[in-house]
């Protein structure tokens, strides 16, 4: 299942092989996902549509980016239900992303430990 | 090739950043559509653009209507970056000025070749750009001599006439004629004769100041207009001109050509405000006084006797051509 999480191939072939990017990538990840996921929490709990949207959008971009497709989904999804001011959907996507986020962030220590040799 | 890459995602900035320098690009990376804007309005910003859709401070359309609202600036080939997939959104975004869109995640081989394709209208730009000055100078200059041609050294002349009279200045009208020209065509060939015609509308403008004006007005006649000079001075700049065109023969292929010029002079201030037609119709009078007179000379126009002031005559013998 942890193999669906990021697609290393996908990933590798978007930084054309180049290891030390792909490393660089993986630590700007680390060090801004806990601000953005908490950042996202903060609009859920307040159903703030607009603000969970704004969140939303730029972890899938990040996550787009890693080619971690499952949590780009989820983050996607919140980002739709924010625009559309689906707030009592909000708590319910959000636990799915979170969840995804955890297996995302143990499979990334892996990653990061195949990267570093 | 400058590129200007603006994402307020700093992974999606990194990415592109290092991805477009492998290719070979100078890269500036900024994070939001203001400072996108900044970079990309001035004249000599970089010509080709990523930027992302969604940025704080000005979206990545509006920094398409920004930069295509300066005028006077070369083509700017923007892409703009998205994950709107929309039909309506794509539309958008090309309204907004967007030469072209690419949806992230990015392959990083079709971004090459995307920006490839912005290359080429740019170096399509370029070279209508050239053809179009190289039309313009056509338009204005002698095909010979690279001079202001006819029609734009009269043009010229009228507007500083206009400009001297209201400032109370005075504009020296030279009318300038190769001496036996004839016979250096018949002697040795109009490509002699060609090289002849270059090489003085080369003493011609050498010899006057940058704002100074130099026309071919036909064959071998020359009209110099000297903007903003004293009266007093406009003689023995006339002299310095017609001793700098006599000063060496011109070197041709086959031959070294002893050369001279004769000039009629015109100060415009002498004159009130008679008609530009009839100045040079007295700037010619004296012209033709000077080939009288000897040829290698400067008469002067002179209103009271509506002929060439024969105390102007300034005669250089050809002995003394170096």
């Amino acid at each position: 299942m942890s193999s669906a999480i990021i697609d290393m191939a996908e990933l590798l072939a978007r930084v054309e092989d180049d290891r030390g990017l792909m490393r660089d990538l993986l630590l700007i990840f680390k060090e801004e996902f806990p601000q953005h996921l908490q950042a996202l929490r903060h609009a859920v709990n307040s159903a703030d549509g607009e603000k969970v949207a704004a969140e939303a959008h730029a972890l899938k971009g990040m996550l787009s980016n890693l080619a971690a497709h499952p949590a780009a989904a989820a983050a996607a999804r919140l980002e739709q239900l924010g625009r559309d001011r689906e707030a009592s959907q909000f708590p319910e996507a959000f636990t799915s992303f979170e969840e995804i986020s955890k297996e995302l962030l143990l499979q990334l220590d892996v990653c990061m430990a195949k990267v570093s040799g | 090739m400058k590129i200007l890459i603006a994402d307020d995602e700093i992974m999606s900035r990194t990415l592109l950043q290092k991805t477009l320098e492998r290719a070979g690009y100078e890269v500036i990376a900024v994070e939001n559509g203001r400072m996108a804007a900044d970079r990309l309005c001035p004249v000599d910003g970089p010509r080709l653009a990523l930027l992302d859709w969604v940025m704080p401070e000005l979206d990545g359309p509006g920094v398409c209507r920004e930069v295509r609202k300066r005028e006077g600036r070369s083509y700017v080939y923007m892409v703009l970056l998205t994950s709107k997939e929309s039909k309506e959104d794509v539309v958008a975004g090309l309204e907004s000025g967007a030469d072209d869109y690419l949806t992230k995640p990015f392959d990083p081989e079709e971004l090459k070749a995307r920006l490839r394709t912005g290359l080429r209208i740019l170096n399509l730009e370029d070279r209508l750009v050239e053809a179009r000055e190289q039309m313009r100078f056509q338009a204005n200059h002698d095909g010979l001599t690279s001079l202001w041609n006819r029609v734009v050294i009269l043009d010229l002349l009228g507007r500083e006439l206009i400009r001297s009279r209201r400032e109370r200045s005075t504009t020296v009208i030279l009318l300038g004629d190769l001496d036996h020209f004839k016979s250096v065509n018949d002697t040795h060939g109009h490509l002699a004769g060609d090289d002849v015609l270059r090489e003085t509308a080369r003493r011609l403008l050498s010899s006057v100041r940058a704002y100074d004006f130099v026309g071919r007005y036909g064959g071998e006649e020359f009209l110099v207009v000297l903007n903003n000079c004293h009266p007093a001075h406009a003689l023995a700049r006339a002299e310095h001109i017609c001793r700098n065109i006599g000063a060496t023969p011109v070197q041709t292929a086959n031959a070294a050509i002893p050369i001279s010029m004769s000039f009629g002079l015109l100060k415009s201030q002498e004159w009130g405000a008679l008609p530009m037609e009839e100045l040079l119709q007295h700037a010619d009078a004296a012209l033709y006084a000077a080939k009288s007179a000897g040829r290698n000379c400067v008469k002067v126009a002179s209103p009271k006797s509506s002929s060439a002031d024969s105390h102007s005559q300034v005669h250089f013998p050809v002995h003394l051509r170096r």
